[in-house]
């Protein structure tokens, strides 16, 4: 049964090998590095290298998390560890060529440290940095090692392991064990216990069956899902596949946003080579599952990421929430049961399968089992995508890890799991990362993005950005969502621009009220949130706003201080839509 | 099976069924739950949240609209809480919705002609608004008893009123976004001419790129109309009249017997109608014509008296005077040398009435319909089967598993019957065939579209057939249960090889096999026809090679299957039922039938005459010819060409009974004015067999009668006895009396809704299927088919065919709509779809000006060569032209004249050089 797969195995380590035996030169192509440049790095690389006549292999990776330091690009000799260089221009790639991948030097100016065993001097070491030393990577343990194009570097750093096992020894019920075990909880935001979840599915009557995996990841600030899909997409593509087996689902669909293109090819190029591979399609890997997967895109709308809407986009329609019950387990996409999961969710399910579920339980912090996963911006000296285990606190996170803000600022609040998600104060730096922790102190985990904001923010500005997000990306379906996002944005305004009147205090509440327990979904739920939050940490800054009608950082008088337009006024141009070019 | 479940409501026990919603229970029970997106007969939705109830142990305020009842639930919809969170949702939503008098204490007395002394806005007074008093919302925010003192922000959205497409205004400064027209539109009509466009506080409904309906695909059924709960979506017609009643009665423009309720104001006009949602014959849905279509029951132009003509003019007389003349000329006329033409829309109880005139006054079986009658469609299902009518119901082909939709323009000609058919379709349970030459709005949703040549549509079915039993997909134990003559079928079915049959007919060989398999195997099937444009010779073997293929497929009797002849006019199978046809007597006795003619001796006291009558169409030939020299015509008739007028004109005498004095009621002697059917009581029956009350909405307008009433009278004029009772109760007892499968039928136990014949007892339940327990104490027969013939070469002078089209909204086709007078029209290119053969033949090249000649029209356009059929030449025309004609027409009652699709002999040339 497992002889398809050793094959596979066995050529993926003779490449790496052939890889390792030779200099290779990684650079940083996610979205990060692209931002920063990249592609002209990579480029410039490639060619200084074959100018130079060089064997050296100079290949992309996805995004290590150190998003500050890129353009990054790492160096690694047979046998050396990888010496990063950080912030690297298109002008410094000779000079860096000549010296460490021609020569057996490096660049101990240009360098950010050094990863893996050995020491070059004058160069520090990353694993003792503050934004390495508390991290646990398990998502992302190949993130920014490996080539996302290339499924064999996957399979040499453990990929498929986990799959060939199951399909080829383990009962679908064995692999639910083993994420029972794991005590695996759903990183969407909702933090459902996964197991159960799958459970509800392999209850329900197949053949016809769906695995969704949501990569909507509409968040402002977030963009650990597609940092995965962008830096390491099999071990997406085998959670899915292992969802899957465990549950009896025939296919999946892995939904992301149209636009993405690193997430979109990536995703598309790894489905490909799985089926090319013999671990999607007709008989997984010769076993008796089979399963199909696909890309599906979706247009711009926050709310597609909601597990229902998402449902809707998928089958074509406009992506709205539907109600429930009934639920997706029973009737899903297509009218068939249907399970979501968060990519993140199920970039686990390999690494739990393989090392087993008490393994995975071990890492975290009461009932938060395992690693957030964290984006961490905003006003902060290091911005990144860092994995932790459950435990440590806000301050650590903010504080040590990301640096706090830059500048010798300080930090003021934080905004934790997306815009539906709290504006947490300074008091809330001994807060345990965990997602009850997290839950008590009035914000979520959500999708693991933090925004630290440092003493130049104002809370009331900061809330109406929030709303203004949330406002546009309200489906517009169900009254209170739809029209109390609108109000409330409205009033935010009239405050932020120094119109706010005392009554606004207890009017917004009072929406918020009809939203929490009125709207249909989540979005509308949760859409008082960033209010609430912000009016329980930073009170004053609302108060000031109204009383003495002037912002007290200033960051109202921007050039959002022009009262926007956002009262529920069709002027008449939504139906001058766009003709559509013809092709 | 299915056990019930109780829940508790509101300290109410209340009990559900399976698969119900707490809202649904709730009204079964008669307990209010406040909603505004919700509608019966739709998919919840959940967006207004004007429902949200308490269940107890269950966390939150669910919604009761998408909330399943489920055993043991405890709801409380009132309690304080609710109340409150129902507030804040209405406040929010009062917010953008005007309500300028909603919080004003003047409301109920305030007219919209007084000047308000609060300074509220034109556009935001309720007054103003042309639902007021029927709008859900403002019972809704009474119901609630909203405070409406909230520091929230109003805006009027500002947005201009969208008055250009015929027949509906819209105004979305009114829409509160319940999409409930955009959901009845897609999940009930499965048109999807309307959606939701933008996101968020500006989330509205429109058209998608913001076109006009006449692109968008609407069909003007009005659905939206219906259901929107607020001034949105308005009849444009009587938009800001108060209706004073409301009165149910049946839809008079086609046999589908929609029942509609007629609005009328205070001074007795019909002002609006919309379906009527818990009625089975149509389940809420109107079509463009029912809707729209009932403005010339209330027109200014109707005739109120009688007229005689003195000389070249009619003058104004009396009803004695007139019924006197009528009396006096008509009584020299008797035999053979008359002739009653009914009009389609006459009740059972008219149509009753004309035929025992006569037949018992005037001594002749000359007495039909005057709609373009096509005997044929039912004729063969009487030899075969033994009833000529539809064997099923039409709202059971929702879930039929495959629909074959013979010739037939069903989405203009019986709109409604198309709407199950989409519905299953769209839920992609039901495979639909469509078999037509012509691009009818169906083809759109068909899964399969065969379009044969003209003249070939029997030997296309009989390929059809040949396939089904060749495959072995026939129903066995059907056919030994119930049918003999399969031998012999099979046997005539040896000309219809798959290869002969695609070379006649223009259809490929694998299309043919397609459509035998998906009938042969997709159980329940059903076929729908109507023998638009089939050949006068074609017709009976047709609809004989349909009956055989729904016998052998064992499509008779079984929910969801059945033949659904399409007839013409509105009553159509009434008359029929009633005798009102030259052959038959009431209860389908032959006229020649000795055994049973003394039946209607004893009841008339006079025999009716024993030879076969003429039909319509041989009747005019005859007064062309001169061999009926009198006749009483009533109600004109769309099948009346000038010829067939001219001739009438040149009788010796002509009674007309009309609405209108129109182009018939012109070449009359005597004119009686005729009572609309809005303004009688009686009955139709639907093309289902489901006899229905015409309820009298509006008393008749002027002195106009019904023409039971008139031939009643001219009855005892001409000195015949019988015809005192004329109310149509009595007259129903007549023909309950005399047909058996109306034995059981009577106007008080109509009250209750409709009955579907036979029905022989007054406690019998009605016949919703024909033939479910076999075909009674005989089996049906097979009929052999004939041999297929190959359509008579075409006139030299028109070699090619024109084969009109009419389709919702077309992609791409350079359509463009201009507005002239406030009013949107679509001006395109027209396409002339030609195939490339005969195009080279014609040395015409793609994309050519031509001009396409028929004898009764020209067309100028572009040549498309992209036809599939030889010697056919297509065009296609968009439904909104079809809308803006009928709303823009100055006819007093258009519906009855809606141009149909018709194939006419045509010829093409290039016009243009080079």
């Amino acid at each position: 049964m497992a002889e398809p797969f050793e094959a596979l195995q066995q050529e993926a380590r003779d490449r790496q090998a052939t890889l390792e035996a030779r200099v290779r030169v990684r650079v940083g192509t996610a979205v990060c590095g692209h931002a920063a440049g990249s592609a002209a790095v990579l480029d410039a690389l490639q060619s200084e290298v074959a100018a130079q006549g060089l064997t050296a292999t100079v290949h992309e990776v996805g995004c290590i998390g150190l998003c500050y330091a890129e353009p990054l690009v790492d160096v690694q000799r047979p046998g050396g560890p990888r010496v990063f260089y950080r912030n690297v221009t298109r002008e410094q790639v000779p000079a860096l060529v000549t010296a460490a991948v021609a020569g057996d030097g490096a660049l101990p100016d240009l360098a950010l440290g050094t990863l893996g065993e050995g020491v070059v001097p004058g160069i520090p070491r990353i694993e003792d940095s503050p934004q390495w030393k508390h991290q646990v990577r398990v998502a992302l343990r190949n993130c920014g090692d490996i080539d996302p194009w290339d499924i064999h570097q996957y399979i040499a750093a453990g990929g498929y392991e986990a799959l060939s096992r199951a399909v080829g020894t383990m009962t679908p019920q064995d692999v639910l064990d083993q994420v029972a075990a794991s005590g695996l909880r759903g990183r969407g935001g909702a933090a459902f216990p996964t197991a159960t979840k799958w459970s509800f599915l392999v209850r329900s009557p197949g053949p016809e069956k769906y695995i969704l995996a949501n990569c909507e990841e509409g968040d402002p600030g977030a963009y650990n899902d597609k940092g995965i899909l962008e830096s390491d997409p099999h071990s997406l593509v085998e959670g899915a596949i292992l969802a899957g087996y465990t549950t009896g689902a025939s296919m999946a669909y892995v939904f992301i946003r149209h636009g993405h293109e690193g997430p979109i090819e990536r995703t598309r190029n790894a489905i490909q080579q799985a089926y090319d591979a013999g671990l999607l399609g007709e008989r997984v890997l010769g076993s008796d599952f089979s399963f199909e997967m696909e890309v599906a895109l979706v247009g711009e709308s926050y709310v597609s990421g909601e597990e229902t809407a998402l449902m809707e986009a998928i089958e074509g329609k406009r992506a709205m929430p539907r109600a429930r019950p009934p639920f997706p387990a029973a009737v899903g996409v297509f009218g068939k049961p249907s399970n979501i999961n968060n990519v993140k969710t199920l970039s686990y399910v390999p690494e739990i399968v393989r090392r087993g579920g008490e393994w995975f339980s071990g890492i975290g912090y009461g009932r938060s089992k395992g690693t957030a996963i964290l984006c961490m911006n905003g006003n902060v000296t290091y911005p990144g995508m860092y994995e932790v285990p459950f435990g440590l606190t806000l301050g650590q996170v903010v504080v040590e890890m990301a640096g706090g803000a830059p500048d010798g600022r300080s930090v003021k609040l934080l905004q934790t799991g997306g815009p539906l998600g709290g504006v947490l104060g300074i008091d809330s730096l001994g807060t345990v990362l965990d997602f009850e922790s997290m839950a008590a102190a009035g914000a979520i985990m959500g999708s693991g993005g933090i925004i630290v904001g440092d003493d130049r923010v104002c809370a009331v500005d900061l809330a109406r950005n929030l709303v203004a997000f949330c406002q546009f990306e309200s489906c517009g379906k169900c009254f209170p969502c739809r029209l109390g996002m609108t109000h409330l944005l409205d009033v935010l305004e009239r405050i932020s621009a120094g119109h706010g009147h005392p009554r606004d205090l207890a009017l917004m509440p009072s929406v918020g009220a009809a939203m929490a327990q009125g709207a249909m979904c989540g979005h509308g739920q949760l859409g008082f949130n960033p209010i609430s939050s912000a009016l329980r940490s930073f009170g004053d800054d609302f108060r000031v706003h109204i009383e003495e009608r002037r912002c007290p950082t200033g960051a109202c008088d921007g050039p959002y201080r022009r009262p926007m337009r956002t009262r529920p006024v069709a002027t008449g141009e939504w139906y001058a839509q766009p003709q559509h070019v013809r092709s | 099976m299915s056990s019930t479940i109780s829940l508790t409501i509101d300290g109410v026990e209340v009990t559900a069924n399976p698969g119900q919603t707490v809202i649904q229970a709730a009204m079964d029970a008669g307990i209010y739950i406040p909603y505004l997106c919700y509608w019966p007969g739709m998919k919840p939705y959940g967006a207004c949240r004007m429902c949200l109830v308490e269940v107890e142990g269950q966390r939150g305020t669910p919604a009761s609209c998408t909330l399943p009842a489920a055993n043991g639930m405890v709801v409380r919809s009132a309690t304080p809480q609710i109340q409150e969170l129902r507030e804040g949702i209405l406040e929010l939503l009062l917010s953008e919705h005007p309500h300028g008098c909603l919080t004003c204490h003047r409301s109920e007395l305030c007219g919209p002609q007084d000047i308000c002394l609060r300074h509220v806005r034109v556009t935001d007074r309720c007054v103003l608004c042309p639902k007021n008093e029927r709008c859900e919302l403002k019972d809704t925010v009474r119901y609630v008893r909203a405070s409406m003192e909230t520091p929230l922000t109003y805006a009027y959205r500002n947005l201009p009123v969208e008055t250009a497409d015929p027949f509906y205004d819209r105004d979305y400064n009114l829409c509160i976004v319940c999409a409930r027209c955009v959901r009845v539109c897609e999940e009930v009509r499965g048109d999807d001419a309307i959606g939701m466009v933008d996101r968020a506080g500006t989330v509205l409904v429109g058209t998608s790129r913001g076109t006009s309906l006449l692109e968008s695909g609407c069909e003007f059924c009005g659905a939206c109309v219906d259901v929107c709960p607020v001034g949105a979506l308005v009849e444009r017609r009587h938009k800001w009249n108060k209706a004073v009643r409301e009165v149910q009665t049946t839809c008079p423009h086609c046999p589908v017997g929609c029942q509609i309720n007629l609005q009328v104001d205070a001074r007795d006009r019909v002002i609006r109608g919309s379906g009527v949602w818990c009625e089975e014959a149509n389940r809420g849905q109107l079509c463009f014509k029912g809707k729209f279509g009932m403005e010339f029951v209330s027109h200014r132009s109707r005739l109120t008296r009688p007229l005689i003509r003195r000389g070249d003019v009619l003058e104004e007389a009396s009803w004695d005077e007139a019924l006197d003349l009528a009396a006096e000329r008509l009584g020299a006329h008797r035999g053979d040398a008359f002739a009653l033409l009914m009009s389609p829309r006459s009740t059972n109880e008219e149509a009753y009435v004309a035929q025992r005139f006569a037949r018992a006054v005037m001594g002749t079986n000359n007495v039909d319909l005057s709609s373009d009658g096509r005997p044929e469609q039912v004729l063969p299902l009487g030899r075969i089967l033994g009833t000529m009518a539809a064997t099923g119901s039409v709202q059971e082909l929702e879930d039929a598993g495959c629909v074959l939709v013979v010739s037939s323009n069903t989405t203009e000609d019986h709109n409604v019957a198309a709407v199950p058919i989409k519905k299953g379709r769209r839920r992609g349970t039901l495979k639909l065939i469509v078999v037509d030459p012509r691009e009818v709005e169906l083809t759109r949703h068909a899964d399969l579209w065969l379009r044969p040549h003209l003249g070939t549509e029997a030997t296309l079915l009989g390929g059809i057939l040949r396939a089904v039993l060749d495959e072995g997909l026939e129903d066995g134990e059907f056919l030994a249960a119930g049918c003999d003559g399969l031998d012999g079928l099979r046997d005539s079915l040896a000309p219809f090889a798959l290869s002969a049959v695609a070379e006649s007919t223009g259809v490929a060989e694998d299309q043919i096999a397609q459509a035998a398999r998906w009938f042969g195997e997709e159980r329940p099937g059903a076929i729908v026809y109507a023998l638009d444009n089939v050949p006068l010779d074609q017709r009976t073997p047709l609809v004989e090679t349909l009956v055989n293929l729904a016998l052998v497929t064992g499509n008779v009797g079984r929910p969801s299957s059945g033949l659904f002849p399409l007839r013409n006019g509105a009553n159509e199978q009434g008359a029929w039922d009633v005798g009102c046809t030259p052959a038959l007597l009431p209860g389908y006795v032959p006229v020649d039938d000795e055994a049973v003619r003394g039946r209607f001796e004893t009841a008339w006291g006079v025999a009716p005459p024993s030879n076969p009558g003429m039909a319509s169409r041989e009747a005019i030939e005859a007064m062309q010819r001169g061999d009926v020299k009198a006749a009483v015509v009533v109600g004109d008739s769309s099948a009346f060409s000038d010829d067939a007028l001219h001739a009438m004109g040149h009788l010796d005498f002509l009674v007309v009974q009309d609405l209108f004095l129109g182009d018939l009621a012109n070449v009359a002697d005597v004119v009686l004015p005729l009572a609309a059917p809005a303004e009688l009581d009686g009955t139709y029956t639907s093309l289902e067999r489901r006899v229905q009350l015409v309820r009298c909405t509006v008393p008749p307008k002027g002195e106009s009668r019904t023409s039971s009433w008139a031939l009643s009278d001219l009855a005892r004029r001409m000195g015949a006895s019988g015809f005192d009772d004329t109310t149509p109760a009595a007259l129903m007892g007549q023909i309950a009396s005399l047909a058996p499968d109306y034995a059981g039928i009577t106007h008080a136990r109509l009250e209750q809704g409709g009955v579907q014949w036979p029905c022989p007892e007054s406690d019998h339940p009605g016949t919703p299927r024909l033939h479910a327990d076999g075909f009674g104490d005989r089996r049906a027969a097979l009929s052999p088919l004939q041999a297929p013939r190959r359509p008579a070469a075409p006139p030299t002078e028109f070699p090619l065919l024109h084969v009109p089209g009419r389709v919702l909204a077309a992609q791409g086709a350079g359509i463009e709509v201009v507005r002239t007078n406030g009013r949107s029209a679509v001006r395109r290119g027209e396409t002339v779809e030609m195939h490339p053969e005969d195009a080279r033949s014609l040395g015409i090249v793609d994309g050519d000006d031509v001009a396409l000649q028929t004898p009764f029209q020209r067309i100028q356009g572009r040549a498309s060569l992209t036809g599939r059929l030889r010697g056919v030449v297509g065009t296609t025309a968009l439904f909104g032209e079809l809308a803006v004609d009928l709303d823009a027409s100055t006819d007093p009652d258009p519906m009855l004249r809606v141009p149909g699709l018709d194939v006419a002999p045509a010829r093409v040339t290039r016009t243009s050089d080079g």
